[in-house]
């Protein structure tokens, strides 16, 4: 499932478990093609939580969770980052960093 | 604007010039011509405007000695003998440019026959000399070769200035004689953005392509003939996330790599940084150099301001010679601690072109940009210098002594924030060539060349190459445009300088990534629209993809041969380079992209090529035969 969110709508999560929190622009190239492979990604599992925070419009989230450029993906468990992947990823790639933070 | 796609299709340059060079050996034994009346092809291999071929035959074996006259007096002649032959088929290389330049062939067997060739005109814009100093006595009819550090081409000059040598390809890096007298450079065909290229090829100086070496992480910056004629070869691999930080070993006759070494096992990265590091391009290695005498090998990190040392076998390091501020502890034992006249020391910063002296001395040319390990203490260009230095190394104290230099007195009048070389010919011998020198309303620029826009007023950049003996500048060169390095050759050598036979293309391209996602958008019949310049060149192996897309548009070329496709994603990002050693491939639009699909990554049979454009999949017409 993939739902937009912004700063105080994260905050407001239930954050147990697994998800994944994508920053991206709306005006980035290579965002919008993580888009796609991340429809992709919950095509394969509806039920695995993804979040889109737009990157300009969230920036003390952003900057809370130390991200510094877009797009960045970051893995979490229980509100913890586990890992983070930088640009653009293919579906393996994320898929891979997904199953260890279902493990 | 009318929608339309541009579609190329154009034979391997290798292709071409074995198809000429059948031609006119065709010719020659069909005409059977005489000394008297020789068959002349100027510029036999398409792509040396300056150079011709004389071939005729002769009734008994006759050595032939060519003679390309000087254009002042008889001391300039450039006077080669070629082997016994019935057959014969002349390299003439150096004919001047705009005029006829006469040659004579003198036959053992006594015959002798005067020629005027003409050689073909000149690109326009080519980069001229602009001031030269030396002597016939010194320079002889040796030529300066400088390789191209932009669009500018391959050019050499004679002691006088003029261009006895060019090739109409913009082939990439460092020019470097092999054995077999034959040059190796860089292919001129565009891979991977911002410099790399194909490979490597190697040609004999009519221009005649022997053989390309194709290799899937591309060539950079350098290479190095090893004794039984295998190439070390800068390269790397594009599906890492860091670049320029592998070397590999290339069989010379099948172009296999046989070894490689990774710099990641051997270095820390993100640390040491030079002015220019990002976690990219964390080492950028412009140099290699072996040495016989401890089988070790030297490379140069611009972006660590490091020349390293480390064991061909085993690949460790054995020593760096740099400055140790910001390397860890436990790196510091691989540096070297200053001693002698201390006064007269400076580390070298950004340096280029590692060479190791017969006696273990470190040579490179220390570009000096930054000058510091360390932000506040930052030089701007118009403080700082560039030079040519040596440094005398004790590797069982780890001591180093600056034992010579030249060029810290020019100040920023020889300052290359980037490329250059240097050369050792003997002790007290050398070449220092300064080839990046940028200027801003006569000051040094802060840019590179390749960023500097010419043609505005106030903006300027020039090469400048020396050569000293013990110290007195016996040759002084400067041209326009930047050129990556400098190499003095003769222009024919004793080994056979025109073999012939056909070229080859070894090795492989990279097969290149698809993206496994392709966006599920609607497909319109409509052709892509005109404002995005697509156009597509079609070579023996690739395909070579361009157009033009606003910032941050969605964007990917995909394949579709009906049953499957392969889709390549286009960035379309504002992307900087902190390096730029060739602007060969740099657009004067930024959003103009080009991107290099291998035909070995194309789904097989009759593809179709489509363009996702942000929203929709627009046709381009073109098809492709796989």
């Amino acid at each position: 499932m993939i739902t937009e969110v912004n700063t105080a709508q994260y905050d407001a999560l239930d954050k147990k478990g697994p998800m994944l929190v994508e920053f991206y622009s709306k005006t980035c190239g290579p965002c919008k093609m993580l888009g796609f492979v991340l429809k992709d990604v919950d095509k394969n599992d509806p039920d695995f939580r993804i979040y889109q925070v737009e990157f300009n419009e969230n920036k003390e989230l952003k900057d809370r969770c130390g991200v510094k450029g877009f797009p960045t993906l970051l893995f979490m468990k229980d509100g913890q980052e586990v890992s983070r992947l930088e640009g653009l990823k293919q579906k393996p790639v994320i898929l891979k960093e997904i199953e260890k933070i279902k493990a | 604007m009318a929608n339309r796609v541009e579609h190329v299709r154009y034979d391997h340059l290798i292709t071409r010039q074995n198809r000429a060079e059948k031609e006119f050996l065709a010719r020659l034994e069909n005409e059977k011509p005489r000394l008297d009346n020789a068959i002349v092809v100027v510029n036999p291999y398409l792509i040396n405007p300056l150079a011709a071929m004389i071939l005729f035959k002769s009734d008994k074996p006759a050595k032939a000695v060519l003679t390309v006259h000087g254009k002042r007096n008889d001391r300039e002649d450039i006077v080669h003998e070629f082997p016994e032959a019935t057959s014969h088929a002349l390299p003439v290389l150096g004919l001047y440019e705009g005029m006829q330049t006469r040659v004579t062939v003198a036959l053992s067997t006594g015959e002798s026959q005067d020629f005027l060739i003409q050689s073909q005109p000149l690109p326009k814009g080519i980069c001229r000399c602009r001031n030269v100093a030396t002597s016939l006595d010194y320079f002889g009819t040796n030529w300066m070769f400088l390789s191209p550090a932009g669009k500018n081409l391959p050019t050499a000059f004679d002691y006088r200035g003029d261009i006895r040598w060019i090739l109409t390809e913009n082939t990439m890096f460092d020019i470097k004689r092999v054995k077999n007298g034959n040059i190796i450079t860089g292919s001129s065909r565009f891979c991977h953005m911002p410099y790399n290229s194909t490979g490597l090829i190697e040609l004999n100086l009519l221009g005649k392509i022997y053989k390309e070496y194709r290799m899937p992480g591309c060539y950079h910056h350098d290479h190095f003939e090893m004794p039984d004629g295998n190439l070390l070869v800068c390269t790397q691999d594009f599906s890492r996330d860091t670049v320029e930080d592998m070397l590999v070993l290339l069989d010379r006759e099948t172009g296999e790599v046989l070894r490689s070494w990774d710099y990641r096992n051997m270095l820390p990265q993100d640390v040491a940084g030079s002015g220019s590091q990002d976690h990219h391009d964390w080492f950028h290695n412009n140099a290699v150099w072996w040495n016989e005498k401890d089988n070790s090998v030297t490379i140069s990190g611009r972006h660590q301001d490091a020349v390293v040392n480390f064991d061909y076998e085993t690949g460790k390091v054995n020593w760096i010679v740099g400055d140790p501020e910001g390397w860890p502890e436990d790196m510091q034992k691989y540096f070297f601690k200053p001693v002698g006249d201390l006064s007269k020391f400076d580390w070298q910063y950004e340096q280029h072109a590692c060479v190791i002296c017969p006696d273990g001395d470190v040579m490179c040319f220390d570009n000096g940009h930054w000058r510091s390990k360390n932000k506040e203490k930052y030089l701007k260009n118009r403080d700082n210098f560039s030079r040519g230095v040596r440094y005398r190394i004790d590797t069982k104290k780890m001591e180093i002594e600056q034992v010579w230099q030249y060029g810290k007195e020019l100040g920023q009048d020889f300052f290359s924030p980037y490329i250059c070389n240097v050369e050792y010919y003997g002790e007290g011998h050398y070449l220092v060539h300064s080839g990046g020198i940028g200027w801003d309303h006569g000051w040094a620029s802060e840019k590179l060349g390749a960023y500097i826009k010419l043609g505005d007023e106030g903006y300027d950049i020039n090469s400048k190459t020396v050569e000293l003996k013990d110290d007195v500048v016996m040759y002084y060169l400067e041209v326009d445009g930047n050129f990556y390095r400098a190499e003095k050759l003769t222009p024919y050598h004793d080994g056979d300088n025109a073999p012939f036979g056909d070229g080859k293309l070894l090795g492989q391209l990279e097969v290149t990534p698809d993206f496994g996602t392709i966006p599920d958008l609607e497909e319109t019949s409509e052709v892509v629209d005109a404002w995005n310049q697509i156009r597509i060149e079609e070579d023996e192996d690739r395909l070579v993809f361009h157009g033009r897309f606003q910032r941050g548009q969605l964007a990917m070329v995909i394949m579709d041969n009906g049953s499957e496709k392969k889709g390549y994603f286009i960035n379309t990002a504002a992307v900087s380079y902190l390096a730029m050693c060739s602007g060969a491939f740099l657009e004067d639009d930024d959003r103009v992209i080009k991107m290099n699909i291998s035909k070995s990554s194309l789904p097989a049979g009759k593809c179709e090529v489509k363009v996702l454009v942000e929203d929709r999949i627009f046709q381009t017409g073109v098809v492709i035969c796989n």
